[in-house]
């Protein structure tokens, strides 16, 4: 019922005399612009409806949200067999009810147009539609029990991975006794994994934000691009709570969590190890901490870095230093974390050892951190990413080690560095099998697709990558029936393979359901609450998780004696390049999402495009403003991008938010800024191996850009930095505020 | 004079369109006064025709067209000629925004045993043992921006009503709906447009913000 043709112009015209006129006028009963058909929609009825069903009113399912790997619980509400909304799951001990802005657009990834509908065989270059049956016994004639593979000639290139899939996952590998199994994450904690291993003896303690009265953050957004956003953003909120807790954020360009923070400091890229000798300096000597527990030659390690000469080498003024130890004394206990742009350095391992250093010499250890205890369910546990894989997988296939790989969960021709030749190097292998939801650069280089039903549409079981000290098993049901029949859940993919390989063993097994149903029947009967299979399935299913309290553990407190390179300018490469990870695009995964596109940048305000934060003091030395282009050239590659200029971000530093610059990932990310990811520099850390993020070195240049394309222009939100007097927030200083309220 | 709002008929505001703008002024000027003329009139009028106590129905027709389904449905013999309630069908219009289309089994719980013999319950009958309710064609919509309650709706007019009997139900359902105990299959009768809703709501002192559809 579109009706007559009203065009804008007339309509202004008669609203514009009503104005005028003597009485108002309206266009309440114009006939709708949005059409309204008669008889051409379908309604379906139900044909024998749940007694609690009523159409129109939504009903909220639990579930696990897959959007990054922190296994947040959530809750779906669904209405006449479609998912409408997604929130926080009250239940979970991750998110406990809160669901972050990526958790939220999973709705988006779920009906995301750009999902692929049916399995890819490549035919030549392109990649055709085919049937599973045709897509399958491609992959059976390769990869399955009579194509002679055998050993690490089958390997895997996943991201995170957990639970009931991560078992399948490796049986499949057992099939062939494979041990190539790669997990690739660029947003991961290897670094500070393998210090906090050293040191504590744990991989991945359990940190007590909320128990702290003082954190000092080097580099750690744990608000923003953290392995548990959620949870640590919930913890952090009750530690603001009275008595209000200090955040102290250092690193080099501003994040979430620093734009969060009581005293924000810019130190020199790569000293913050630096700035942690000082401080245990400053708190040895001037406030009598005891350095009774730390190594003879942890002792002598911080006494060569006296408070002047920290001052110096990190560019944090000495009083500073001075502030931060007086503060971590007084607030005890306090709680100092590490982050990617502290660990993304040559000597990332050191700087994290040290902050492990003075968290033991604050006694912290046993306090903000403790043990995460021996897990329930070793095999179910997830098998945590880096980039040290990423490497070890590209070497291999490089030299012909591979038959056939496996790829899903990555994109790692997006995120590797240029200088890895990823490109070339994956497709020396004969066979790539890819699952995706969507096509994205590294499934275009596949040979055979597989289409996967949606997280929403799946079931699966997960273990967090970093645990709660109420650790779980988050299960995953599916809230609604997969929009596309011809998608499979990963879970299905598995089970298909497997039988390829082992069909005595799995072929009992209609579907994953079925295999979950016997996984879960087969728990010890400790676990079994409710005391019956059936009434822990369905309790497991209401609030979509599964308690996994595992056996308590004491964390060892030895610090290990590090050292740090001095700073080193670069004449040729003056600054620094600091690719930051957001909340929201993340490792670029979401760049498909609209809403995550179209959501202002947390620092920048910028939407669907890249920028570059550079300090108003490089800017005007560089002759650039807001929105003009400057190249950002490394030894590897250069990129050109907008610029954004803006106070928290070092001087020396140039600041390029990583996630856009994709080159195939559907009709909302592709051709949409640029990936700083590219012009990497070949520096790994040296006592992990794992790609050092921040420690690429750059020459800026302003670029004159005659006529900007659409896509080229900055869209920012805000506008102005400044409240032009109008005291929309009102201040006062900490002075004043001491004065009145107290210190 | 807020009742004088919303009282254009959609062919007199079209009609403004046309021809140079003096003559538009014109026209829109005649109209004007035939509007108020009206809107003061048409409301007592109202009060005449209505069977529902408190309760102003709304005007405004609309010439609907014919959709056809794929069961042709009689609407007549169940609610007129067997005088079953609107709502026994139904069911959902008083619990939630939507009032639903019956489920299959609804059908079949009367069809198993009743005018089994008849061309439409055997193909109703077919669907059933299927296992696939019929695909029914929607005849009222309303856009995805406006927020419509048959709940509150019924609440106001049926059910927190003073003097009004539920089994004469159908009257209320007519307002938006048409006499639909006339119709086999239904048909959009009412214009069911913001200008059709608004009337009906200051006739009816309904809620008047923006957002209390619009949301």
């Amino acid at each position: 019922m579109s009706g007559k043709e009203i065009d804008r112009r007339s309509f202004l015209k008669v609203m514009g005399w009503s104005g005028a006129g003597a009485a108002t006028l309206s266009g309440c009963d114009l006939p709708t612009t949005v059409t309204i058909e008669e008889g051409k929609e379908t309604v379906v009825s139900y044909l024998m409806p749940e007694e609690y069903v009523i159409p129109g009113q939504g009903v909220w399912y639990a579930s696990t949200c897959q959007q990054c790997s922190a296994a947040c619980g959530v809750h779906g509400r669904v209405r006449e067999g479609r998912l409408l909304k997604v929130e926080g799951n009250p239940s979970s001990p991750i998110g406990r009810g809160k669901l972050c802005n990526m958790g939220q657009a999973s709705l988006q990834a779920h009906y995301n147009p750009d999902r692929l509908k049916k399995p890819l065989l490549r035919k030549g270059a392109e990649l055709q539609e085919a049937t599973w049956e045709e897509a399958l016994k491609y992959i059976e004639e390769r990869a399955g029990k009579k194509s002679g593979v055998q050993g690490n000639r089958a390997a895997w290139l996943t991201g995170n991975v957990s639970g009931h899939q991560a078992v399948l996952l490796q049986a499949h590998m057992d099939s062939f006794g494979s041990i190539s199994h790669y997990v690739h994450e660029l947003i991961n904690t290897a670094v500070s994994g393998l210090a906090n291993k050293d040191v504590l003896g744990e991989v991945q303690p359990v940190y007590h934000l909320d128990k702290a009265k003082a954190v000092l953050s080097l580099g750690a957004d744990f608000l923003g691009a953290s392995t548990s956003p959620v949870h640590f953003a919930t913890q952090y909120a009750s530690f603001r709570e009275a008595p209000r807790g200090v955040l102290i954020q250092v690193e080099p360009s501003m994040s979430l969590t620093g734009a969060n923070a009581d005293l924000w400091i810019p130190a020199r890229p790569g000293t913050e190890g630096v700035l942690a000798m000082g401080i245990a300096n400053a708190l040895i000597g001037q406030h009598g901490v005891s350095a009774a527990n730390l190594p003879a030659g942890v002792k002598q390690a911080i006494d060569g870095y006296g408070i002047d000469r920290a001052a110096d080498i990190t560019g944090v003024p000495r009083t500073q230093i001075e502030a931060i130890a007086k503060t971590l004394k007084e607030r005890a206990p306090s709680l100092v974390l590490t982050g990617a742009s502290a660990e993304g350095h040559a000597h990332g391992y050191n700087i994290a050892a040290a902050a492990l250093m003075l968290n033991v010499l604050l006694g912290n250890v046993g306090q903000t951190i403790t043990s995460s205890g021996d897990p329930a369910f070793p095999q179910l546990a997830a098998r945590a990413g880096n980039t040290r894989d990423l490497f070890a997988f590209a070497e291999g296939a490089d030299k012909g080690a591979f038959d056939v790989v496996f790829m899903w969960g990555t994109n790692p021709v997006y995120t590797a560095p240029a200088f890895l030749n990823f490109e070339d190097k994956l497709s020396k292998v004969p066979v790539k099998v890819a699952f995706a939801m969507y096509r994205d650069e590294t499934v275009a280089k596949a040979d055979v697709v597989l289409p996967l039903s949606s997280p929403y549409e799946s079931w699966g079981t997960h273990l967090a990558a970093y645990n709660s000290d109420e650790p779980t098993v988050a299960v995953q049901q599916p809230l609604m029936q997969p929009i596309y029949p011809d998608t499979k859940s990963v879970g299905d993919v598995l089970l298909a393979l497997l039988k390829m390989r082992e069909p005595n063993t799995y072929s009992a097994f209609n579907d994953y359901y079925a295999y979950l149903r016997k996984a879960f029947s087969e728990l010890p009967a400790t676990h079994k609450v409710g005391g019956s299979d059936d009434a822990m399935w369905v309790q497991s299913l209401q609030r979509a998780l599964l308690a996994a309290k595992g056996t308590p553990k004491e964390l060892s407190a030895k610090p290990v004696a590090v050292d740090f390179p001095a700073y080193e300018k670069d004449a040729a490469y003056p600054m620094h390049l600091a690719p930051a990870a957001r909340l929201g695009m993340w490792d670029g995964r979401n760049a498909n999402l609209p809403w995550l596109q179209e959501q202002p940048d947390q620092i920048s305000k910028v939407v669907w495009g890249s920028w570059a934060e550079l300090h108003p003091k490089t800017a005007d030395r560089l002759g650039v403003k807001n929105g003009d282009y400057i190249s950002v050239t490394s030894a590897q590659g250069s990129i050109e991008v907008p610029v954004y200029v803006y106070r928290g971000v070092h001087p020396d530093v140039v600041a390029v938010p990583i996630g856009q610059g994709h080159t195939d990932y559907g009709r909302y990310a592709t051709g949409r800024g640029v990936n700083p990811l590219k012009v990497l520099s070949q520096v790994t850390d040296g006592k992990t191996g794992e790609l050092a993020l921040y420690a690429t070195r750059v020459k800026v240049a302003k670029v004159e850009k005659k006529k900007p394309g659409i896509n080229e222009l900055m869209v920012r939100f805000g506008g102005s930095e400044s409240q032009v007097g109008r005291k929309l927030v009102a201040s006062v200083t900490a002075d004043s505020f001491n004065r009145t309220e107290g210190a | 004079m807020p009742v004088n709002r919303c009282t254009w008929t959609s062919r007199s505001l079209l009609d403004a369109f046309r021809g140079s703008i003096v003559t538009q002024i014109a026209r829109v000027g005649k109209v004007l006064v035939t509007g108020i003329f009206v809107a003061s009139t048409v409301i007592g009028a109202n009060a005449a025709v209505a069977d529902v106590p408190n309760a102003n129905p709304p005007k405004g027709t609309h010439k609907g067209e014919d959709v056809p389904q794929p069961i042709e449905f009689p609407h007549d013999i169940h609610a007129k000629i067997n005088e079953i309630n609107c709502m026994y069908c139904h069911t959902y219009a008083r619990r939630s925004k939507v009032a639903g289309i019956p489920p299959t089994s609804k059908c079949m719980g009367c069809h198993s045993v009743i005018a089994t013999d008849r061309d439409r319950i055997k193909k109703l009958t077919e669907y059933w043992e299927k296992k696939e309710p019929p695909p029914w064609k929607k005849v009222h919509d309303m856009p995805d921006y406006v927020h419509f309650t048959h709940e509150k709706h019924l609440q106001r007019f049926v059910f927190n009503n003073e003097g009004m009997d539920v089994t004469r139900v159908s009257e209320v359902c007519a307002f938006c709906h048409g006499d639909v105990k006339e119709m086999t299959v239904a048909k959009k009768t009412k214009p069911l447009n913001m200008g059709f809703c608004r009337r009906c709501h200051e006739a009816n002192n309904g809620p008047s913000d923006c957002w209390h559809c619009h949301k």
